[in-house]
């Protein structure tokens, strides 16, 4: 029943949206939509949200848990808000040099839509069989937002996007079935795949297949998460698709994929050799932040410098997922996509006004429209973690903890690649903001433009005033809380 | 050792893959596929013979049905409408790659031995090395060649070893499970083959090697 | 006595058989290309006639020349002595599958050295693609027989295709892929179609035709006897594979055994002359793709046996 609550809104209106032929109603009520289905999220996951359920079970082989529940949440703030600011990116479109057909339109309103219920799916699943298909149908289903210009790059992009995540995915297969082999050894009786009994019997599960079980999922979602050294589709990806495209897809499939990785690491945690996951993900997680950092430096496309700092972040949290902290993945998770969210939508108001998105011809945004200049500034810094917002706080937590952890080499190039990566970031934005405007730079109905990104930079204000760090502190220290 | 029918089956699956990746024709290629699916249908319905487990043959003709007859006439389909017959390969010459999956025929073996072994299962050891032979094969496909369409088809092949696997390491895995996953390859595939036919149509090729706009 | 019947037996196959092969095969092809072809026997009066006629040989070539040709006839009457091509063929000591090996080496290497020593064009072409050719085809050759000496721990040919600890299952793959293997190795080594077209008359594109270029009269007899004796034994050693396979499904008497051993290096011929009548002779730059699935089948044998240590 709840299950259906869930999906019914977004799949009804993925059908409903092709009968809406004025793109502007479609638009409309796709948001419209997307903010019924926050709501209905809300009114369903409440009661664990704010603990007062250990968790829900909705049939039996789902189950949302706290965290599964902040992050159906966040989800779904991410979708509703980038269909919103879509509605008035996708008007401009149509109007632009290279107006898109109207059923490309349609179509990206459908497939976001269906996108919304297939990541919900991913964090509702509690069969890791079940996972696996929701995270290979939210490729699928993403796909067509990249595709969306039609043009060379964005067949490129798509192509890549869709072989590399489907071969990454396919070894998860290969890794959801050594643990679920794992489990017939011994632990379970005829073997089983959901996570919560896994867990339970994680110590009488045969580690050597085990063992390869993780490998495999965490190649396999961590390609599809975009961890280096397998991110070559994600850049791309990010800077095909139309701008609430790209939003979509890094405030909200990054934290899916990682998810599936923070689910498949409880069951190594819960085993007799917990070390295996810490070990990996922050291996990984460090490697990524610093290869990020290094790749900041040299870009020349708008949105491709914002996926690799999405990357970056992704290390970051891969971090905080091997330090065995689901708040701290959270946290860090809530902040990356809000901020990342608006930075993307500004990025594609930007697109649209200047026409190009190469970052050399960008200049003298400030001067223009000094609306989106300044909230592009605040969501960068946001991004970067500059104290007043949420992500120095989460950053700062996950340092203090790899500290914790005597994990000094590890702090240390943490501190490396987000320093790189904060002075690369500075170094472009300066450039973009700054200096005398290019000729024929219109900004357009600076008001609508601006709304939800400036309600996401509020946001992250918000939660970096609010945000105690003692919280962490404390639930560290009864090993609450996701652990 | 003593091979059973089943195991010849799994081993005649992989050598079919290994033949597959011999030759450069694309038409061979999906043919060779399309008998190395067949086979597999083929152990999954004697698995369910042994097994006695009714659900398994609906496995085998959804197997049949989709991936050794359906998947290959879409494929064939846009092979003929894209007018491109064989595949130059890169990084190895074809005969090459050909040789080299049988030495990790023989590595696969050997990874097959480190497994735990399953209790009283009957395909393990034959089955498992089967597996891991049709993913390694699958693989080295996907990166020797140029063309669009045989990288679907080493994925196609990857999947089939990754099932293999599931079949003879586990006790059956859940049915819904093994259906969702079929829906979603069918789908991957599809998606795949408009875009093949898409990079053909703007870029006048298909060759995936030359994909190489998007640079940092 | 029964010894005596089967050596008296086998000396005659060595002189009858390559001859009535070729036949054969001629024959199919001209049946499968709508003509009706010289009669089967067609080859023995070839023979009578190339023993009458008289021999003309370039003034330039040293004795290497006249001796390669005896040598390579010497060299192939060995061979067809000690490799077990025939069910019923006496059992000879020292039959080891080196030995054979380097016996077709060595013929190779004097065939190449007679193409080169007249010094023409086409006879150098030939050679140079004959050399190219043995190099990629030997590997093959010599994985699927050391694949056999593996199982059965062995280099004796004789013990290995001796028939015994048969009716083993396990055993079918290793000698089917090896016999396939034999097969196409022995089509490539032969100069047959995909590779090599014996009918052309191209020198350009010829192979072994074109090493014989300055051959005439009983010199040639020798060089396509040679030949024709090699076609009997390399298609009967893979036939002898086959009947492996056969007498691993269902036993059979030695009698069987000889007939079907003769019945299959038939059967062979009439397969080379279908396979030449439906296929094109591939392009120079694809043979090796070609050759390279009989390499592909030896290996699968050689993983197998390796894997397996059967005990054939």
């Amino acid at each position: 029943m709840e299950l259906l609550l869930l999906c019914l809104i977004p799949i009804a209106m993925a059908i409903l949206v092709f009968a809406v032929e004025p793109i502007k109603f479609a638009g409309r009520l796709v948001a419209g939509a997307a903010w019924v289905q926050l709501a209905v999220t809300l009114a369903l996951v409440h009661p664990v949200l704010f603990g007062w359920k250990e968790s829900l079970r909705p049939a039996p082989e789902f189950q949302i848990d706290r965290l599964a529940a902040a992050f159906l949440v966040l989800t779904a703030v991410v979708i509703a808000c980038a269909l919103s600011h879509a509605h008035v990116f996708f008007l401009r479109e149509l109007n632009g040099p290279h107006p898109p057909g109207r059923r490309h339109v349609h179509v990206i309103y459908a497939c976001s839509l269906l996108f919304l219920v297939s990541m919900s799916a991913v964090y509702i699943c509690d069969s890791l069989g079940y996972l696996w298909i929701a995270v290979e149908a939210t490729t699928l289903l993403s796909a067509p937002l990249v595709y969306y210009s039609r043009t060379k790059n964005a067949l490129e992009a798509t192509w890549k996007y869709l072989i590399i995540c489907s071969v990454g995915i396919a070894f998860a297969l290969l890794g959801t079935i050594f643990i679920f082999a794992a489990s017939q050894h011994g632990a379970i009786v005829g073997g089983s795949l959901r996570i919560s009994d896994l867990c339970a019997v994680a110590p009488d599960l045969e580690y050597s297949l085990l063992r390869l079980g993780f490998i495999f999922c965490f190649l396999g979602y961590g390609t599809k998460a975009g961890m280096f050294p397998l991110h070559s589709w994600l850049p791309d990806a990010h800077s095909e698709a139309p701008a609430p495209g790209s939003a979509m897809l890094s405030g909200a499939l990054l934290n899916c994929a990682l998810f599936c990785i923070w689910r498949i690491s409880q069951i190594v945690v819960a085993s007799r050799h917990p070390l295996l996951s810490f070990d990996l993900n922050v291996l990984a997680g460090t490697a990524t932040v610093v290869a990020a950092g290094l790749f900041l430096i040299r870009q020349h496309g708008l949105k491709r410098l914002w996926a690799y700092s999405s990357i970056e972040n992704v290390g970051l949290m891969l971090v905080a997922i091997g330090l065995g902290s689901g708040p701290l993945f959270f946290l860090q998770a809530v902040n990356h996509s809000l901020a990342k969210v608006a930075l993307f939508l500004l990025s594609g108001n930007v697109i649209q006004a200047s026409g190009t998105k190469a970052l050399g011809e960008l200049t003298g945004i400030m001067k223009v429209a000094p609306v989106w200049g300044v909230l592009f500034a605040m969501s960068a810094l946001a991004v970067t973690g500059v104290p007043p917002f949420g992500a120095f706080i989460s950053e700062w937590l996950i340092l203090a903890r790899s500290v914790d952890c005597r994990l000094w080499w590890t702090a240390i190039l943490l501190i490396v690649g987000l320093s790189l990566g904060f002075v690369a970031v500075c170094m472009h934005l300066g450039r973009i903001l700054l200096g005398s405007p290019k000729p024929g730079v219109e900004p357009f109905r600076p008001l609508a433009t601006s709304v939800i990104p400036s309600l996401l930079v509020l946001a992250c204000l918000i939660l970096g005033l609010t945000t105690s760090p003692r919280f962490f502190h404390v639930h560290w220290a009864s090993n609450g809380f996701g652990m | 050792m003593n091979l059973t029918p089943y195991e010849m089956v799994g081993i005649g699956a992989a050598v079919a893959a290994i033949l597959m990746v011999g030759s450069g024709h694309l038409r061979v290629n999906l043919t060779m596929y399309a008998l190395q699916t067949v086979l597999i249908a083929v152990e999954t319905g004697l698995y369910a013979y042994s097994k006695h487990e009714d659900h398994f043959y609906f496995v085998a003709a959804a197997i049949f049905l989709v991936k050794a007859y359906g998947v290959p006439r879409f494929l064939s389909w846009i092979i003929k409408h894209i007018e491109v017959r064989s595949d130059p390969g890169t990084v190895l010459p074809t005969p090459l790659v050909m040789h080299l999956s049988i030495i990790l025929f023989g590595l696969s073996y050997l990874l097959a031995c480190q497994l735990p072994a399953p209790g009283g299962h009957v395909l393990v050891l034959a089955g498992a090395s089967a597996a891991i032979s049709l993913v390694f094969t699958g693989l080295l496909m996907m990166l020797t060649r140029r063309i669009a369409l045989s990288q679907i088809i080493g994925f196609l092949t990857m999947e089939n070893g990754i099932y293999l696997f599931a079949l003879t390491q586990t006790e059956g895995m859940p049915m819904m499970v093994e259906m969702g996953i079929l829906l979603d390859v069918l789908g991957g595939v599809m998606i795949a083959g408009l875009l093949a036919f898409k990079i053909k149509k703007s870029f006048e090729h298909i060759d995936v090697t030359q994909l190489t706009r998007l640079r940092d | 006595m029964k010894i005596i019947v089967t050596s008296v037996l086998f000396v005659l196959c060595i002189f009858w058989l390559p001859l009535v092969t070729v036949g054969i095969i001629r024959k199919t092809k001209a049946r499968l290309q709508g003509r009706i072809g010289a009669s089967v026997l067609q080859p023995f009066y070839d023979f009578v006639k190339l023993w009458k006629k008289g021999e003309t040989v370039c003034e330039t070539v040293s004795w290497m020349f006249r001796s390669s040709v005896a040598i390579n006839a010497s060299a192939m009457l060995v061979l067809s002595v000690f490799v077990p091509w025939l069910s019923f063929k006496p059992v000879v000591a020292g039959d080891d599958l080196f030995l054979v090996l380097y016996l077709f080496a060595l013929m190779r290497f004097f065939t190449i050295l007679m193409a080169l020593d007249p010094g023409t064009a086409f006879g150098a072409f030939g050679a140079s693609r004959e050399a190219c050719l043995s190099m990629l085809v030997e590997p093959s050759l010599f994985i699927s027989l050391a694949a056999l000496g593996q199982s059965v721990h062995t280099s004796s040919l004789s013990a290995i295709f001796s028939f015994a600890n048969t009716g083993h299952l396990a055993a079918v793959p290793i000698w089917f892929s090896v016999g396939v293997s034999l097969f196409l190795g022995s089509l490539v080594e032969l100069s047959r179609m995909p590779i090599d077209d014996p009918t052309t008359h191209l020198e350009l594109t010829m192979v072994h035709e074109a090493m014989l270029l300055e051959n005439s009269g009983r010199n040639l007899l020798l060089a396509e006897f040679a030949h024709g004796l090699r076609l009997v034994v390399l298609y009967g050693l893979s036939v002898q594979c086959f009947l492996h396979v056969l007498v691993c499904v269902l036993p059979l008497t030695s009698l069987w055994l000889g007939v079907l051993s003769l019945g299959g290096i038939f059967l062979l011929g009439v397969l080379t002359a279908l396979i030449e009548s439906v296929s094109v002779k591939l392009q120079w730059k694809k043979a090796p793709e070609f050759i390279a699935y009989g390499l592909t089948m030896s290996l699968l044998a050689a993983v197998a046996s390796l894997i397996e240590g059967v005990q054939l």
